[in-house]
């Protein structure tokens, strides 16, 4: 075949226009690098090629910071939402999470806008079949059709397409996803160029015209009214017109009929390696585990405005396409229901993110950077957040600037990274709150109080944003300010007003933030005594006040845990050390060490199998690198 | 010694010595307690940072030892707010601060990894038995509690997977608070080591309980002589054997007797009796038919922890000598000569419980310590029922206490515990 160099340089390379690859393109293009995004289809860029939702608890919590650092998700799903919630709301705000339903055409036009617009982003369509590679240098990509593209960094975001295989039933295909060719030949080389590949499993459920259901028989669920807001900086007036989802269950006879069919399920006949995500079970898997449970609900889920196109969240299945009809028409509402696309399962490689540093840049190839479901995860949200931050990382490495991640206690996004590169995936690896141990400070309401600064100083935070979000923070800290020096005591609060309020009599003086902190009295009802001052004026300044102060002692007691560790957690490891010379370390230890290369002591500390003994042993040990380094750069004066 | 090492220690160093330390300088001090009672009476050092071994700022309390002693002022020092160390904590810290030169940096590798092996070796001593059970019984209901209230805060209530109740959430919490606070008390009471043991000699009259008091105290407390009955009332020693506090007890020998001081003396014997930790039955070996009878008489020996002394080995001829079987232990000796009195001193520390690595009695001050924060958490988590997330966050506390006694949990795990019980997942 023949080749031929493209006659412009970049710095950064995208390969993929998911949500991974977009946001990476975007962030790029925004830190001022001169961005390239490859897709082997320009038409999908932006596509959900699962459920049509953005958000849920911990998955809206990345969203959040996705958008706090400027990135596209979150705006998009305002422009495209059509349903929106709190999650949670009767809990706690560390636990709130929103999510949209989003029409798909919408949410892809808000993204390929985005793209289009972007100053120092352009676009290309080719599928990639090679990265150029000198040695452990990255030095740009090659297309299907031969042409060349050369970039200091390249952002690899191939979703499932790494020789994704499809089944439906006994019967499978090759393919990136339903209806889009798998890359193949990129997959080979990346096993070739000693990356450890694994391989993993997902589904989705049949798509059903929704003219054939019968909604009348089924609970109808709405979005919450007033609607939230997905971006800190949008307004619920971009929202398209708003519609409900409905709620039908699985019963014994549904259950009945895909028991008769497992015989043909590819999961059960051992046809499919790949793991599958436990949180996210086809209905059969579902069937057969809980096998005490005679119903399982079933959200329809509306595609979009201007289709009639259903996603039944909750029936994912790779049963034969005979057995999906039959155990979609069992359901209550469904029984003439006319299956638009069959649902399947597809199986994909990854590869083992142990093999990635915190910024995602693969540790073999220098420069090359992964994000998305190519590293074991799952999830749009999920998807996007990596991207964002191999984009970042990708315009630092193309400047030659110093690699950024956040730490487990500033965000998700740290949380996952953290997670993925020190622990490595069994199955899809999806976003939980309890997994991050900090949860009280990772919220959705303050993800723009964590990262906008440092995404500012990063340079990929708009001067727009910038302003808002300082104005609010000033506004904060002026409010909690005021409140800490306005006092109250017996003399001034009425009996009445404070057993209104508080509950009980003041026996003391004390600052507005202090009754601010007690469990019964909110921003509102303490503005309501006399004397207290005049409210702020916008609510999200008032609810940041409150809930710092409902948190304040908590976060205190989490902080001291982080400074604690603070100390070893960023005392860098060469990554040039060969653990056999760590003085008695057991071998199993310096074999993970060794495989892993953790970039940190408190990176090590979390590699599963190594014990605090080990990383006394690592301390000493590097203080006798130091050493030995120090006396090496004399001895060369 | 107690050494503390941190940031602003001046507070307690003052609030333990009642005084201001200048640094570097001994000071001859008693250490008090939060009433201000005298615990001890030794020297305490200042330094400053960074010029002290850790670099920090450290403090360190030379008492006039013995485990009790220094076990109450290292209390002392935690509810001042300090922690117990972990292994190597402080080479660590000097290590950090840039102290140690490459020397000194190999050789406590070598000290670490020593000390591990030991106290991984006696953790599992301490840690198998009805102990180590207790407490993973305690975790596994913690990890079962923390799967409901995660699972129904990582779910929506909607999908239908979990309702917990608050009710239900208490009645929880109470349960494991309780068999928490049991094992507490256990392991107190069980911690010989902290107040002492309680040890008796008995035995025939003139079968050498005074001479074998003496011997073990190594000074002349008893009065000796070949006359039976010469001891009339207890006699109380506080002695240590390596270290560890002994209140040993030389009673009077029990037999029929006319003599009312003797007999005042043998009922006192018998109140000893029923307070020992563990008994010491004298056995004059040479004369078989007192020991007999004694045997039958003596009616909590088999009820409390007994070792079999055989005296006057001297007479008889026999070399000093351990033998254990059938659970009994039987200790040949002379009191006179002082052949075998140290097989007896570490048969001694064997019956109350202590084992020589000093691992053992760190990792118990740990383990208590550990508990009783895990506790406090618990105790924070009763108010919160319906602030899940805070009660939650309760829950992770006393996990992560707890898991210092037994090992690592990750959070993974508790996921892993969700998906198991509930079906999760559109």
């Amino acid at each position: 075949m023949n080749t031929m160099d493209y006659p412009d340089k970049f710095d950064v390379i995208v390969v993929g226009g998911g949500h991974a690859g977009t946001e990476a393109a975007l962030v790029s293009a925004r830190a001022g690098c001169k961005t390239l995004l490859l897709s082997h289809n320009i038409e999908t860029l932006g596509q959900m090629s699962c459920n049509p939702s953005i958000g849920g608890i911990g998955k809206g919590h990345l969203v959040k910071e996705v958008d706090a650092l400027d990135g596209a998700m979150a705006a998009a799903a305002d422009e495209g939402g059509i349903q929106f919630r709190i999650l949670n709301a009767s809990k706690g705000p560390a636990v709130r999470a929103t999510r949209a339903q989003a029409d798909r055409l919408l949410y892809k036009q808000a993204i390929r806008s985005r793209l289009e617009n972007q100053p120092n982003l352009w676009l290309f369509q080719q599928a990639v079949d090679a990265l150029i590679v000198n040695t452990d240098r990255i030095e740009g990509v090659k297309t299907q059709a031969g042409v060349c593209f050369s970039a200091k960094s390249v952002v690899l975001t191939a979703g499932t397409f790494l020789s994704g295989l499809i089944h439906v039933g006994q019967s499978n295909y090759s393919a990136g996803r339903a209806g889009d060719p798998p890359s193949i030949t990129l997959s080979e080389q990346l096993r070739a160029l000693g990356m450890p590949v694994g391989r993993l499993k997902t589904g989705t459920p049949p798509r059903i015209d929704g003219r054939s259901i019968d909604f009348s028989v089924m609970h109808e669920q709405w979005g919450d009214d007033p609607a939230p807001v997905f971006s800190f900086m949008g307004k619920a007036e971009q929202h398209p017109r708003q519609l409900p989802c409905w709620i039908t269950e699985t019963n014994e006879k549904t259950h009945e009929i895909i028991r008769g069919g497992l015989d043909r399920s590819p999961m059960f006949t051992g046809v499919i390696e790949g793991v599958g995500p436990r949180y996210c079970p086809s209905v059969e898997d579902k069937i057969t585990r809980f096998a005490g449970k005679s119903s399982h609900q079933i959200f329809l889920e509306p595609e979009g405005l201007e289709t009639h196109e259903i996603y039944p969240n909750g029936i994912s299945t790779s049963l034969p396409f005979d057995v999906q009809i039959a155990l979609v028409r069992s359901i209550r509402g469904l029984e003439n229901a006319h299956i638009l696309r069959p649902g399947y399962a597809i199986e994909y490689d990854y590869f083992d993110p142990r093999g990635l540093k915190r910024s995602l840049e693969t540790k073999v190839i220098e420069g090359l950077f992964f994000a998305g479901q190519i590293n074991g995860t799952t999830g749009y949200e999920e998807a996007a957040a990596q991207g964002l931050l191999a984009g970042i990382n990708a315009a630092r490495h193309a400047c030659e600037k110093e690699a950024w991640s956040p730490k487990r206690n500033e965000a998700y996004l740290g949380v996952m990274v953290d997670d993925l590169t020190a622990r490595g995936v069994t199955e899809p690896y999806r976003m939980f709150t309890s997994r991050a141990e900090y949860r009280l400070q990772l919220r959705e309401d303050n993800a723009d109080l964590r990262l906008t600064e440092i995404g500012w100083n990063l340079g990929v935070v708009s001067e727009t944003r910038w302003r808002a979000f300082d104005e609010k923070r000033e506004a904060i800290a002026r409010e909690e300010q005021r409140l800490k020096t306005t006092w109250v005591n017996p003399a001034v609060l009425s009996e009445e007003h404070a057993i209104r309020v508080l509950g009980k009599v003041v026996e003391r003086e004390y600052s507005l933030y202090d009754l601010l902190r007690r469990p019964e009295v909110s921003y509102d009802s303490l503005m309501s005594l006399p004397n207290s001052g005049e409210r702020v004026a916008q609510d999200v300044v008032a609810q940041q006040v409150e809930i710092g102060a409902k948190y304040q002692g908590y976060i205190t007691k989490q902080n001291q845990e982080v400074q604690q560790q603070a100390a070893q957690e960023d005392l860098a490891l060469p990554a040039t050390l060969d653990y056999r010379e760590v003085r008695a370390l057991s071998i199993e230890a310096q074999q993970r060490l060794n495989l892993q290369k953790p970039e940190t002591i408190g990176h090590a500390s979390r590699i599963s199998g190594i014990t605090p003994a080990d990383i006394s042993l690592l301390l000493v040990h590097l203080k006798r690198g130091f050493r030995t380094n120090k006396a090496g750069n004399e001895d060369a004066k | 010694m107690v050494r503390v090492s941190g940031a602003n220690l001046k507070s307690l160093s003052s609030a333990i010595t009642g005084q201001e330390l200048i640094p570097r300088i001994a000071t001859y001090t008693p250490f008090l307690d939060e009433s201000g009672e005298t615990l001890d009476q030794g020297i305490a050092l200042y330094f400053a940072a960074p010029n002290s071994f850790t670099g920090e700022e450290v403090v360190e309390f030379q008492g006039h030892g013995g485990p009790a002693v220094l076990q109450s002022v290292l209390h002392r020092c935690i509810s001042l707010g300090a922690r117990l160390a972990q292994p190597g904590e402080f080479s660590q810290r000097a290590f950090l601060n840039g102290k140690l030169d490459l020397a000194q940096a190999e050789s406590i590798a070598d000290l670490i990894a020593a000390t591990t092996q030991q106290a991984a070796k006696s953790a599992v001593r301490s840690l198998s038995g009805e102990f180590s059970r207790a407490i993973t019984r305690v975790l596994e209901k913690i990890i079962h509690l923390r799967a409901f209230v995660e699972a129904t805060l990582d779910f929506p209530e909607e999908e239908g997977v979990v309702v917990v109740d608050s009710d239900r959430l208490l009645v929880d919490l109470s349960t494991l608070k309780g068999e928490l606070e049991h094992i507490e008390s256990l392991a107190t009471q069980g911690n010989i080591l902290r107040e002492g043991a309680q040890v008796v000699l008995i035995g025939a009259p003139n079968a050498g309980k005074s001479s074998l008091l003496n011997q073990l105290s190594g000074e002349d407390v008893a009065m000796v002589s070949d006359i039976p009955g010469t001891t009339r009332d207890t006699i109380r020693q506080a002695l240590q054997i390596d270290g560890i506090p002994i209140h040993l007890v030389d009673t009077a020998g029990i037999r029929e007797t006319n003599d009312i001081l003797e007999q005042m003396g043998i009922v006192r014997a018998r109140q000893s009796i029923e307070k020992a930790d563990l008994l010491i039955l004298l056995i004059d070996e040479s004369d078989a038919t007192k020991a007999k009878y004694f045997i039958k008489a003596e009616i909590n020996v088999g009820i409390t922890p007994t070792i079999f002394v055989h005296n006057k080995i001297d007479l008889t001829g026999l070399q000093p000598t351990i033998e254990k079987n059938d659970g009994t232990t039987q200790v040949f000796l002379s009191a006179k000569t002082g052949a075998g009195v140290s097989l007896l001193k570490s048969e001694i520390l064997n019956a109350v419980g202590w084992h020589k690595e000093e691992g053992v009695f760190m990792a118990r001050s740990r383990h208590l310590d550990a508990i009783s924060q895990a506790l406090a958490a618990l105790q924070g988590a009763e108010a919160l029922s319906s602030r899940l997330e805070l009660f939650a966050e309760s829950l992770r506390l006393a996990q992560n206490e707890l898991n210092q006694i037994t090992g690592e949990f990750v959070a993974d795990d508790l996921l892993g515990e969700i998906f198991g019980k509930f079906c999760i997942g559109k």
